[in-house]
């Protein structure tokens, strides 16, 4: 039976696609044309590099094979996200449950606790933890203070400081899809398995837990992926012993410049992803959880039963234990989510504290309060001129990918084509691959056309990775614009334009302006690309920052730092202020 | 039609409930007001109110998942006030039926089983014999999503009644389908409820639903009980202008009551029943159905005037009517014999002394 379903829906969804490209399908071939000539070419030139061509060869594989560095190089990889991810999810798993079932209050502190940290950036993130954990860090400083320890205690620089900091900033993305999952379940589920005679415990793992499992495979994956190709928290924060793949990666092009050995090693990144990605979309649609949806969840998927006889057994002798279980009247849950989330806001918070420093170090509590590091940010030239380039490129990027995503997302939404499926896959991809690997394929590619260390060349890398976030925010709009609104406006004599003009783009604004704040945000935030297409010649404020971290900690940085924060604040206030404004 | 025998065995269990003064108020809203009833064994009831109203939170006080400020609920001479709502033994039906998406037909019914720990084949047994009783049998293995509207209903009632509680809460589950689907369904639920003899609690807003299928009826407004009454009462005795207005079309006069006689608007003498209430302002109530137009007044009186408009609706034909004073009346005349009424032709409009109801409040 459900075999016959799923091959109807297949059915189905193969006539929908059938027909020929509608008009509005031209819009997406600019946008095709970039992200083909930006993303798919350099990493086809990337898979071709690291096989020797022209001279064809495995002996670049082989040597990772040979060499001892390399094997403990990818188990240290795969140490690391494994622990990363299975922390990260079970830490997530209490949020997003709270946020699910939680009432106003609670929501809108845990929305608070994920979304901020997602939208501030991960090198000031990182910064945070380092400030945190260092030597002479805030931890140790408590940790002294109170008599547990006698002289401070190694927390940075090693395995447990990268875990910790890599799961603090996986755990918004491991939230996110799971929240997306919960909340699509009915509510009224719940109750009919407490009417029907299951304890709270047993409903949660007879009812909640089987239908949120698509999201937490889909968390899980995501996590895992981000990890295995997480580069800026491992590198700023592991010890000599904990190199991961992407560090490598780096070194050998940056560092040896032996470009067919490092594109060898991010082939062998690229295919364990796409080798997980293709897993992955056999349980669930992936896109939907990036907030790409056509329609409802299917509802095949709510139907894989994976373990769910074994949790039904489970859960039906969790109920014979109900009378001698503790009863915390239902906060328990409420009262671990909030202590997480306060965790999870908890390392910006204190940097931003910090900021405000009197001193010119790091000391918990503050001596006293100043502006000093604002100061300092301020009026020192190298700063502000490194600010000035960030935002040159970002706005450079910004157009490019506003224009780019929201034609195609005007297309994918509106015009029939076939292929579809493929188009989205494409359109998505480039914030699913790891950064590294995407940016030193351009890398590649600029190097051919000598746009390498040039701020175009380095804003068009941007506009690639940005794009995604243009066309997920743009055709989630799109999908409330009624069509009968165009349909009503030419009818009243209205020509396509003056429709265009006067209904499609008044509803649409918005959602554009949302878009170019997250592309911008997108560019303004990266180190990564920075780091390859840069070639040392272009100084943005976030690679100002990674210098600085590198080098010395300076307080200036907690100073750049807040502000970034703040600024990702705002975009997420005016963000949320324009969508409700739509609504009224 | 359905369900031939009784559920599980001939003795089927049932129970009273009984309300005795719930309170349950959201901040500064009271959700339910005082709320006392009283269920017999075997009786069907229904809460009936527009949205707000607070029969809903009733009907979950009752079920365990909202907790009362104040009051009781008892289950036979039982209190299950502090009790979860998994160690109540009751069975609800809910809106949409919220039958589980990941379970087969048969694992749903097997649910509340499991969770009671029977053994295998005990309930294994007591599945089959259900969804036989529900002519399900053959489905067993089927999701909920591949069945339809008609015979999901038919699951949910299986899975709240395979544990055999005393008493089934339905909470709206007619509320989101069509028409013909409800009228059709609702003869089912009351067929259900003759074979089984359970007690059964029914939300819902439609009054329709309400009067036709239960043996009492309680109007719900504004978090309080307004009348409880078998509904042939509460069409034709509303207790008062709410439970008037909101069962049926009404229409309400204004009208003084002076020393045994009714005077409506222009001070003429109109039919009414005797009334146990001082002289004053009143109003008085007549059903469409039972205000007839007549060619001359007569001698209970009546209010003159002419016809506004006419309506045919099927049945009937709805005519409106614009007293002297200028009040608006309708009049539901049924289409057994042609009229000649036409509209702007003078009449009397009148009716039964019994047919109609003096409030006071």
């Amino acid at each position: 039976m459900a075999g016959t379903m799923s091959s109807m829906a297949i059915k189905a969804r193969a006539q929908s696609s059938r027909p020929w490209p509608t008009p509005w399908a031209w819009l997406l071939l600019p946008g095709t044309v970039f992200l083909v000539v930006l993303f798919v070419v350099p990493l086809t030139g990337l898979l071709l590099l690291a096989f020797g061509m022209p001279n064809w060869t495995l002996a670049n594989f082989a040597r990772i094979g040979d060499t001892p560095v390399y094997l403990t190089v990818m188990r240290n990889t795969l140490e690391i996200s494994v622990t990363v991810t299975a922390l990260a999810f079970v830490l997530s798993y209490p949020i997003a449950y709270a946020l699910t079932t939680g009432g106003m209050v609670l929501c809108t502190f845990l929305l608070i606790g994920v979304v901020l940290p997602y939208f501030t950036s991960t090198l000031a993130r990182t910064f945070a933890w380092i400030v945190l954990l260092g030597r002479n860090g805030v931890v140790n400083q408590f940790l002294l203070e109170l008599g547990w320890v006698s002289q401070p205690i190694p927390l940075l620089y090693n395995r447990f400081g990268v875990i910790l900091g890599m799961t603090h900033i996986v755990m918004p993305m491991m939230i996110l899809p799971m929240y997306t999952v919960m909340s699509s379940i009915d509510p009224k589920l719940m109750r009919a398995a407490r009417a029907n005679g299951a304890s709270p415990l047993a409903a949660f793992l007879t009812i909640f837990l089987p239908l949120s499992l698509p999201g937490l495979i889909a968390g899980i994956l995501l996590v895992f992926i981000y990890c295995l190709g997480f580069y800026i928290t491992p590198a700023l924060m592991g010890g000599l012993s904990d190199v991961m793949i992407t560090m490598a990666i780096s070194s050998q092009i940056l560092e040896q410049l032996n470009w067919n050995f490092g594109a060898a090693l991010s082939v062998v990144l690229l295919a364990a992803v796409l080798s997980l990605l293709w897993i992955g979309s056999r349980f669930f649609p992936i896109e939907q959880l990036l907030g790409f949806s056509d329609g409802k969840l299917s509802s095949s998927v709510t139907r894989r039963q994976m373990g769910a006889k074994m949790l039904m057994r489970i859960g039906s002798a969790a109920n014979a234990l109900d009378r001698w279980l503790p009863s915390m009247r239902g906060r328990g849950v409420p009262i671990l989510a909030s202590f997480l989330a306060l965790l999870l806001l908890l390392p910006v918070l204190i940097v931003a504290y910090l900021s405000f420093s009197a001193s010119s170090y790091f000391v918990f509590p503050l001596p006293g309060y100043s502006l000093r590091n604002y100061e300092a940010f301020l009026f020192d030239t190298l700063w502000v001129r490194a600010t000035f380039t960030s935002i040159r490129i970002a706005l450079m990027a910004v157009a490019m990918a506003t224009a780019l995503g929201a034609m195609l997302a005007f297309g994918l939404s509106r015009g029939a084509m076939p292929g579809r499926g493929a188009m989205i896959a494409l359109l998505l991809s480039p914030i699913i691959m790891p950064t590294v690997i995407v940016a030193v394929a351009t890398y590649f590619l600029l190097a051919r056309w000598g746009l390498q260390g040039t701020e175009f060349g380095l804003a068009l890398g941007h506009a690639v990775h940005a794009i995604p976030y243009v066309v997920v925010i743009v055709v989630a709009n799109l999908r409330d614009l009624n069509p009968s609104y165009e349909r009503a406006a030419r009818s009243l004599g209205a020509g396509p334009w003056a429709t265009m003009r006067t209904i499609v783009a008044p509803l649409v604004l918005p959602a554009l302006i949302v878009a170019s704040f997250f592309a911008f945000l997108a560019s303004f935030d990266d180190v990564v690309y920075v780091l390859f297409l840069g070639i040392g010649k272009i100084t943005t404020l976030p690679m100002r920052m990674w210098e600085g971290i590198r080098q010395d900690i300076s307080p200036t940085i907690a100073a750049v730092a807040t502000l970034q924060m703040l600024f990702a604040t705002t975009v997420i206030v005016v963000g949320t202020l324009l969508r409700r404004q739509k609504k009224t | 039609m359905l369900m031939k025998a009784t559920v599980n065995g001939t003795d089927a269990k049932t129970a009273s409930i009984t309300l005795h003064n719930l309170q349950k108020r959201y901040g500064s809203a009271m959700a339910v007001d005082d709320v006392s009833l009283s269920v017999s064994p075997g009786e069907f009831i229904s809460l009936l109110g527009p949205s707000g109203s607070g029969k809903t939170t009733t009907l979950m006080m009752i079920a365990g998942f909202e907790m009362p400020d104040s009051g009781m609920v008892l289950l036979g001479d039982k209190d299950i006030t502090p009790l979860p709502p998994h160690r109540r033994e009751l069975g609800v039906i809910f809106q949409n039926y919220a039958l589980f998406p990941h379970m087969t037909v048969a694992e749903n019914v097997a649910y509340p089983l499991r969770m009671r720990r029977m053994t295998k084949a005990e309930i294994e047994s007591r599945v089959h014999r259900i969804l036989d009783q529900v002519h399900l049998g053959a489905l067993a293995s089927r999701y909920p999503h591949q069945m339809s509207g008609g015979q999901q209903q038919r699951v949910a009632i299986a899975r709240a009644l395979v544990f055999d509680p005393p008493v089934l809460l339905l909470d709206e589950p007619l509320g989101a389908l069509d028409k013909k689907l409800r009228e059709h369904l609702r003869n089912e639920i009351k067929t259900l409820h003759k074979e089984v003899g359970k007690t059964m609690i029914y939300v819902t807003h439609d009054q329709d639903e309400a009067l036709a299928m239960s043996d009492r009826v309680a109007v719900m407004h504004e978090g309080r009980i307004r009348q409880v009454s078998a509904p042939k009462d509460i069409y034709r005795r509303p207790a008062d202008l709410f439970v008037a207005g909101f069962v049926g079309e009404v229409n309400l006069i204004p009208v003084k009551l002076k020393s045994g006689i009714v005077h409506g608007p222009a001070g003429e003498s109109l039919p009414s029943p005797p009334w146990q209430d001082a002289d004053g302002d009143a109003t008085l109530c007549v059903r469409p159905e039972h205000l007839h137009l007549e060619a001359n007044a007569g001698s209970s009186g009546g209010i003159r005037g002419r016809i506004s408009g006419m309506t045919f609706v099927g049945d009937a034909t709805v005519l409106e009517f614009r007293s002297e004073t200028g009040l608006q009346l309708l009049s539901k005349v049924l289409n057994v014999s042609d009229h000649s009424m036409e509209v702007g032709d003078p009449y009397v409009a009148s009716w039964l002394a019994n047919d109609a109801t003096i409030l006071t409040k």
